[in-house]
């Protein structure tokens, strides 16, 4: 028993002796590293504020905007105008009450507005714009519900990536399959298959608490590839599968287009359309989901469990519905960006896919639909943006810089955004908003 | 010898405590009463540095304690036994008291062997998680963890909170017999003000933060108007 | 015995034993750095690749295996306090998705910076021993399916898990380890310097995963590569969450137990693709039946 004393005497001392060593090195370092990254976030901060500012005078909600204006112009206009202006005003005032009775029916009415005009800029856009819109807008939908999922219930799941390959697959496979089957059943389709596999992972996961389950969702990430190879006569193995024939817009509609102009392409504008039109529909759930009483409990449930419980919130349910809701989005998003690229692989669907969903939802804002929109369009145009950094910076771009570019960016970000701002951009500006609102009453 | 001088402390927009002062003398118990939310806790967590105070002086012995971290203060011999006890229920007994002879100068068999001997229930037990403890049991052995590093300060928070009465009476006299035998700094911090005064020699009255009245414990004990302050009718 | 030795059921277990052992090392990593930090570092695998790369480098100015092997280990627990005080330090008292989202972030950017400066393809680690199966018996050829370096590795993995156990059951520093992590507070008022604790939970746990990661590396195929060990630490994970994130020795054996299970699978079902689908499986199955892992001790909870 001595010598055991005395062996871990020795082995005590061995261990300090290397810690003292090792801390040695750390402190100076970790010190210099510290005061450098801390100076950087600091100077990141007074920088946001302005830009922020900018955004806020953009932003700002225009019914109070306009109401301010015109009650400021009224006081000195003639009796004339003053009179128009007063109609105006009684135009504008019934809608802010309608918008809080029937709140349903105005989200709806505002979705169908921002859907429109949105299908209106597309006839003006480049083929190459239109097509980032539709990829960015079927990937917003992706981003969507990890919104919910992680901003409402507080689960971080790093298996989107993978619900969207479900999605993209499904699709992929039956549309190879059965070329009859009209896009929306296709797409019904993607979102069930990633709704059912969500199920699947989620009734386990979600009693995982937090750090297990985004572990056990990096797992079904890393996976995910492997599964794909499992069935790969179906999925065509390594290779990409290509859809039998590419997203095309019905006779009538063709025809309605064909006095355009030379220059725009109707196929990718109907790809466009076709993607806002879906994510539109999909938005216009999700806001009502944020707001109903299914998403309020959620909200509960992440911010005080106990309380959640005693409100005879079921705290299982709550979770898997949330976890399988996100999957089932992520299908849907995956089907439609399959019909818009017109192509499936297994490289697409590794983990930092899922990783990158995630970082472009953390800058867009975790919990809110606008940082959706936002991380979507990023994410779109981030290939695009690298690119362009690539042949700016004169690099070789097959390079093993160029290629890594993407993972350190959105990896640096990701972890930037976290520290500085983690409620995002879109979070961000609402707590200003509601910041500056206080302040002012 | 314990000297705070104007000690101020503030959440946010609450002021915690507000310009106390008091000494507390070694081989002395110094009782701080008070009502629910007085501050007391408040008080001994700053002197252990848990928290921040805005203005004011600790001082031990010379030694300025503001600024200091917890840990330090610790090792200067300031032992604080916390509201709740603190045993760490994951470790046995004997892990517990390990845990607390580290920063001591003593070898920790002699150490241990002197707080079985004050407190041979613990000896029984030596192998068991401090989870499976009574309360009495565990307000043992939270003392016993703070005495076997051989400090020069005790600071206990509400110790008899949640144990019978006669179980208290037995803490209060161990308390006033080690604080004489050892020449122990005691601040004692109690809910149960009528056997906190029993056994000290000063008391401090805190009412939301401010010191209402710092005299001995005899005359506080006696002062019908103090009554108010810390039998829980105060407004 | 020579046949018996020789077995494809034998050969299996080996194989799969010596897998095991390293994705076990790679879950005692985790199991350190969450009873140390209540932290679960999903960076854990990328670190540790990246602290080998640091290490096999001096590879280029012909510095030996052996030498490599601890630089590699000294980067790792180097590169584990940096992180922790840098990094991890502006993290504490955050909500629970903070660290998790970070780490994740960490995650990508250190693979993809071991890709721009070192490139993807991989990078051979050379072995000290031979990797030649031991012969059991000259005159038939047959092999047990063990080799030397087999051998070694399994030993350090051993070797690595009982001084880690050791250190944190039977001496003080462990004892002011475990507390650090379970009572802060309490603690600090012991006088244990606890921001020292948690900066040494993640020079440990860093330095572990520097270990597993130069074995790993000197098992693969191509070598050491950025994303090498991102499926060993996925099925590290799931081992450790099987066997209960509080277990040093559940870690190992969970590991272990994966490692055989992989191998036969691998060989009777001749696909490796299967393996993530049962591991998945079996963590399914574990979290339903006694969700606190297999060798907590815990009751309630833990999860």
């Amino acid at each position: 028993m001595n010598t055991f004393a005395g062996f871990l005497r020795r082995l005590s001392l061995l261990a300090r002796a290397i810690l003292k060593v090792v801390l040695a090195v750390v402190a100076p370092l970790a010190g210099f590293l510290r005061r450098l990254l801390a100076g950087f976030l600091r100077r990141l901060s007074v920088l946001a504020r302005p830009i922020l500012k900018v955004m806020l005078v953009v932003v700002t909600p225009l019914a109070g905007f306009l109401r301010r204006l015109l009650a400021g112009l009224l006081r000195r206009l003639s009796v004339v105008e003053r009179a128009i202006l007063r109609v105006v005003l009684v135009v504008l005032t019934p809608l802010a009450n309608f918008r809080r009775h029937h709140p349903v029916l105005a989200r709806g009415i505002l979705t169908v507005v921002f859907v429109a005009v949105s299908l209106f800029a597309t006839y003006f856009f480049d083929p190459i714009t239109n097509y980032n819109l539709a990829a960015g807008a079927a990937m917003s939908i992706v981003i969507v519900g990890l919104s919910f999922l992680t901003g409402f219930s507080g689960q971080v799941s790093l298996g989107n990536g993978a619900f969207m390959g479900v999605g993209c697959y499904v699709a992929a496979i039956w549309a190879n399959h059965h070329a009859t089957t009209p896009m929306i059943g296709v797409l019904a389709l993607a979102t069930a298959a990633g709704g059912a596999v969500g199920l699947l992972i989620g009734l386990p996961a979600t009693r995982l608490r937090g750090p297990y389950l985004a572990g056990m969702t990096i797992a079904f990430a890393v996976a995910f590839p492997s599964v794909l190879d499992l069935f790969s006569s179906w999925t065509n193995g390594g290779t990409a599968l290509q859809l039998p024939q590419l997203l095309s817009p019905p006779g009538w509609i063709v025809s309605l287009f064909s006095k355009s102009t030379g220059s725009l392409t109707p196929n990718n504008m109907w790809l466009a359309d076709v993607a806002i039109i879906v994510a539109g529909v999909a938005f216009f759930f999700m806001a009502n989901l944020f707001q109903s009483r299914t998403g309020r409990a959620m909200r509960l449930v992440r911010e005080n469990e106990v309380a959640a419980e005693l409100a005879g919130v079921s705290l299982a349910r709550a979770r898997v519905l949330a976890f399988m809701v996100a999957a089932a989005y992520a299908g849907l998003g995956g089907g439609l960006t399959t019909l818009v690229s017109g192509s499936v692989a297994p490289s697409n669907f590794q983990l930092n896919l899922s990783i990158t969903i995630l970082a472009v939802l953390v800058i867009g804002g975790i919990g809110t639909l606008s940082g959706a929109l936002i991380g979507g369009m990023v994410y779109a145009y981030s290939t695009t943006w690298i690119n362009q950094i690539v042949s700016h910076t004169n690099l070789d771009p097959t390079g093993s810089v160029a290629t890594s570019l993407n993972g350190i960016i959105f990896g640096a970000l990701l972890i930037i955004v976290m520290l500085v701002a983690p409620l995002g951009i879109a979070g961000s500006l609402r707590l200003f908003i509601a910041k500056g609102l206080a302040r002012r009453s | 010898m314990i000297r705070v001088k104007g000690l101020t402390v503030s959440y946010g927009a609450v002021q915690a405590l507000r310009d106390v002062s008091f000494e507390a003398a070694s081989g002395s118990v110094t009782a701080v009463i008070g009502a629910n939310g007085a501050g007391k806790t408040t008080l001994l967590r700053t002197i252990s540095a848990l928290v921040h105070s805005t203005s004011g002086e600790i001082d031990l012995d010379g030694t300025q304690l503001v600024g200091k971290t917890t840990e330090s203060i610790a090792r200067l011999g300031v032992g604080h036994v916390p509201e709740g006890r603190g045993v760490i229920e994951e470790f046995t007994v004997e892990e517990n008291l390990r845990l607390g002879a580290l920063h001591g100068n003593e070898s920790f068999s002699a150490g241990l062997a002197d707080q079985f001997e004050l407190f041979p229930v613990l000896a029984e037990r030596r192998k068991q998680h401090a989870g499976t403890l009574s309360g009495g049991e565990r307000q043992m052995l939270a003392m016993a963890r703070a005495l076997i590093a051989r400090p020069s300060v005790l600071l206990l928070d509400e110790p008899s909170l949640g144990l019978a009465p006669l179980v208290t009476a037995e803490l209060m006299k161990t308390i006033k017999e080690l604080c004489v035998s050892r020449q122990l700094t005691v601040i004692l911090v109690e809910q149960n003000a009528v056997s906190a005064l029993r056994v000290s020699e000063h008391a401090v009255v805190l009412h939301v933060g401010r010191v209402a009245a710092y005299d001995r414990a005899e005359v506080v004990a006696n002062d019908e108007n103090l009554r108010h302050y810390y039998l829980g009718m105060a407004e | 015995m020579d046949g018996f030795l020789a077995s494809r059921a034998v050969s299996d277990l080996l194989v799969g034993l010596h897998f095991g052992v390293v994705i076990g090392l790679v879950a005692l990593s985790l199991v350190l750095i969450w009873r140390a930090t209540h932290i679960l570092n999903f960076a854990q695998g990328a670190m540790a690749a990246f602290s080998a790369y640091l290490g096999m480098s001096l590879l280029s100015y012909n510095v030996g295996y052996w030498w490599c092997a601890i630089a590699s280990v000294f980067a790792g627990l180097v590169f584990g306090g940096i992180t922790e005080r840098v990094l991890i330090r502006r993290l504490y008292g955050k909500p629970e998705i903070n660290p998790i989202v970070v780490m994740v972030g960490f995650l990508a950017l250190l693979e993809a910076i071991a890709t721009a400066v070192w490139g993807a393809s991989g990078r051979a680690v050379p072995l000290p021993f031979s990797f030649v199966d031991w012969q059991l018996n000259s005159q038939t050829g047959q092999t047990i399916a063990i080799s030397p370096e087999g051998v070694y590795q399994i030993v350090a993995a051993l070797v690595v898990t009982i001084l880690i156990v050791v250190l944190f059951r039977y001496t003080n520093l462990g004892l002011q380890l475990r507390a650090a992590a379970v009572a802060p507070e309490v603690s600090r008022l012991l006088g244990v310097r606890v921001s020292r604790m948690l900066t040494l939970g993640w020079i440990l746990s860093s330095g572990v995963g520097a270990v597993a990661a130069v074995i790993v590396a000197s098992n693969f195929g191509p070598g050491l590569t950025p994303t090498v060990m991102d499926a060993p630490f996925a099925i590290a994970f799931i081992a450790a969450a099987v066997g209960g994130l509080e277990s040093p020795w559940g870690a190992l054996l969970a590991g272990v137990a994966f490692g055989i299970m992989q191998q036969f699978v691998t060989d009777y079902l001749n696909n490796s693709d299967y393996v993530f689908l049962i591991a998945l499986g079996v963590l399914v199955v574990v979290l339903m039946i006694r969700p606190q892992g297999v060798f907590s001790k815990s009751v309630s909870r833990r999860v």
